[in-house]
């Protein structure tokens, strides 16, 4: 269901992407066991049935209610209040960039600038604060995750740094 | 072998001398808990050498609390920020997380807190007394039966989407769809992975349920500036009102034995564990409520039903792990491979070899749940207050750490990017009202009803009257009748009465 109804139409065009993701995934999904004996195709085939059926039936209730001039296609409600929609948005490339870049720069320096920057996107003004509070969780996220735990989580050069301080003092 | 009362009160004694052991388990397992993809389990895992090198008594009672408390852990980040800690919890964010959002966080913590320690103590101590009869339950679950189970799980996937429910089918049966991805059980060949040799063991749990809690939650969080509104959440509780609340949790009673006893008779069935357990509670809540139209908005029992259905379900796992050797769930596996380790035997060997020891671990459950009481005023009063920490700490802080999280189990960097992808799909389902914990119970439920029913189907050799040939199946096709058929019939004598078509 729409956040947004400037109007008295039901905003139905971010309700139809969850259903035509599924049939797309039915479809890939029948096709990938295409080739299988009939035992092992017949699961695959009831789930991908079940499914297609819900969405034609899903399709059919969208279609009556346009038809009858209760519905529109709008897809901007998906993305939440206009206020902040821009660093809503920056939010999630930032996550796409963190995934690019946690292998090279590891745990510790990826965390701190993900925290940093994610921090100023979510609305905080102070650049001081969100560098103390990404510097306090990052390295409080080094000593649990990675320090107490050993978590195999990519290492960088902060963690090779940490390492040969921790033999110099040994 | 039975225990005698004299023989059950020594062995509460020495495990209650054990609490060097279980106070520092406590602490780690609700730390532990309530960290998204840190589940008991992974845990145990990692703390592994600690639990070789000492004496299996000790690693026996350090697992068994850490275990119980990581289920209690699990629900303060369900009821605080709408991510369970395990997959157990997803049900109490249908009702948790509405209380928090309304500025009742603490007293949704303090339900959760008293159904979890109530129940384990239930739970803990009706098993002490029948263990012997419990552990004959999983004798009479087989393949057929399973599957029935499972539907009980399929058909709860449309109660809990009561708003739309289509939209809640579609939604458990895209998570079936996804839950079949992987090698097929028959010939071990991969199936809509998309080439992605990560996905070929199927949709991993943890990545999946923190991508679609977590991260779709900290995108939606940033709409706001704090999950409560700040004027109700700005005073904490007195010591005073954090006690009448825990108090007032006693008024459902009734619904935490109901929830606990489900969660253990669930529990005791190899392979249906918490999630399942949970889910079944809330809709049995809701079913049979005076209340129905009040769960999803912040309702007390729903609160209550899943939060002591999967405590219920420690208990109940370890019970078919120690009467039958076979782990009810994956924490009770890994204690399996520690205890063998140890030369531990398993079934009835262990009862007439070390039956101190079988009991010993349902008492050391039990007083675990005990000590966990310590722990009720102090979570219940101080932990509410992140509901007021600004969003702009909180939603990129979800992210890292619950991103750790979905990388711990596997140790996977494809992980990271399932979670993502998941988070985006949670996203979209929440923005347009397709409900999440529908998609989470669907990836669950899809491979386990697909290996019953296949495992069934060549059983019988493709003969489908094989689900209705068990006394035990045709008794749960009928409550799953009934199940179905209760609400909409309540809810329609309801409408009738209100209506005034019928007194």
């Amino acid at each position: 269901m729409s956040d947004e109804a400037p109007s008295d139409r039901k905003q139905v065009g971010s309700d139809l992407i969850i259903p035509v993701l599924g049939i797309a995934y039915a479809i890939y999904y029948v096709y990938s066991v295409w080739e299988f004996p009939a035992e092992a195709q017949r699961s695959g085939f009831f789930l991908a049935g079940l499914l297609f059926l819900l969405c034609a039936l899903f399709f059919l209730r969208t279609l009556l209610l346009a038809l009858r001039g209760k519905a529109e296609l709008e897809f901007l409600a998906l993305l939440g209040p206009p206020e902040g929609r821009w660093r809503r948005l920056g939010f999630v490339a930032l996550i796409g960039a963190y995934l690019l870049t946690v292998q090279t720069l590891g745990f510790t320096v990826s965390t701190f600038s993900f925290l940093f920057l994610g921090s100023m996107l979510g609305g905080l003004k102070s650049a001081r604060r969100a560098a103390t509070f990404a510097a306090i969780a990052a390295l409080a996220g080094w000593l649990f995750f990675i320090v107490l735990l050993g978590t195999r989580f990519p290492l960088g050069p902060f963690e090779a740094l940490m390492a040969q301080v921790m033999l110099l003092w040994t | 072998m039975d225990m005698s009362i004299a023989g059950l009160a020594e062995l509460f004694f020495y495990s209650a001398s054990m609490w060097w052991v279980i106070i520092p388990a406590v602490v780690v397992g609700i730390l532990m808990g309530a960290i998204p993809g840190f589940a008991a389990h992974n845990t145990i895992i990692m703390l592994l050498p600690l639990t070789l090198a000492v004496d299996v008594n000790i690693a026996l009672t350090f697992m068994v609390a850490l275990y119980c408390a990581s289920h209690l852990g699990g629900g303060i980040p369900a009821i605080l920020l709408n991510i369970p800690g395990t997959g157990g919890a997803a049900a109490t964010t249908l009702d948790g997380y509405p209380m928090s959002q309304q500025g009742k966080a603490s007293k949704a913590l303090a339900l959760s807190f008293v159904a979890s320690i109530m129940a384990g103590l239930i739970t803990s101590g009706v098993t002490l007394f029948l263990l012997q009869y419990l552990s004959q339950v999983g004798f009479y679950i087989r393949s057929v039966e399973m599957v029935v189970v499972m539907l009980f799980g399929l058909a709860l996937i449309a109660a809990i989407a009561a708003q739309d429910m289509l939209k809640g089918l579609i939604a458990g049966a895209l998570g079936l769809m996804l839950g079949a991805m992987g090698a097929d059980h028959i010939y071990a060949t991969p199936r809509g992975t998309f080439g992605i040799l990560e996905l070929f063991d199927g949709v991993p749990l943890v990545p999946a349920l923190i991508g679609l809690f977590a991260i779709s939650e900290a995108l939606i969080m940033l709409e706001k500036r704090t999950i409560a509104p700040e004027a109700s959440a700005r005073a904490m509780p007195t010591w005073g009102e954090t006690l009448r609340e825990i108090l007032g949790a006693f008024k459902h009673w009734f619904m935490m034995l109901w929830s606990s006893l489900l969660g253990l008779i669930i529990g005791v069935m190899p392979g249906a564990g918490a999630s399942i357990a949970a889910f079944v509670a809330y809709q049995q809540a809701r079913t049979y409520s005076r209340t129905p139209e009040k769960f999803g908005t912040g309702h007390e029992q729903g609160v209550i039903a899943p939060e002591a259905a999967n405590n219920g379900v420690t208990t109940g796992t370890l019970v078919p792990l120690l009467a039958i050797g076979v782990p009810g769930g994956s924490t009770a596996a890994v204690m399996m491979v520690v205890l063998q380790f140890h030369g531990v035997p398993f079934g009835p060997r262990l009862f007439v070899q070390d039956p101190i020891l079988a009991y010993g671990v349902i008492m050391s459950m039990f007083v675990a749940y005990i000590f966990m009481l310590v722990t009720l005023f102090p979570l219940t009063r101080y932990l509410s207050r992140i509901t007021v920490v600004a969003n702009y700490y909180m939603a990129p802080m979800i992210v890292a750490f619950t991103l750790v999280g979905a990388f711990v189990p596997r140790n996977f960097m494809a992980d990271l990017t399932i979670a993502v992808a998941f988070g985006i799909i949670g996203y979209i389902a929440r923005k347009t009202g397709y409900n999440v914990a529908a998609i989470l119970i669907g990836v669950i439920l899809g491979p386990l009803l697909e290996r019953s029913f296949l495992l069934s189907m060549r059983i019988s050799g493709g003969d489908p009257m094989i689900f209705f040939s068990s006394t035990i199946g045709n008794i749960l096709w009928a409550l799953l009748a009934i199940t179905l058929l209760a609400s909409p019939s309540i809810s329609l004598l309801r409408k009738m009465r209100r209506k005034g078509d019928i007194y």
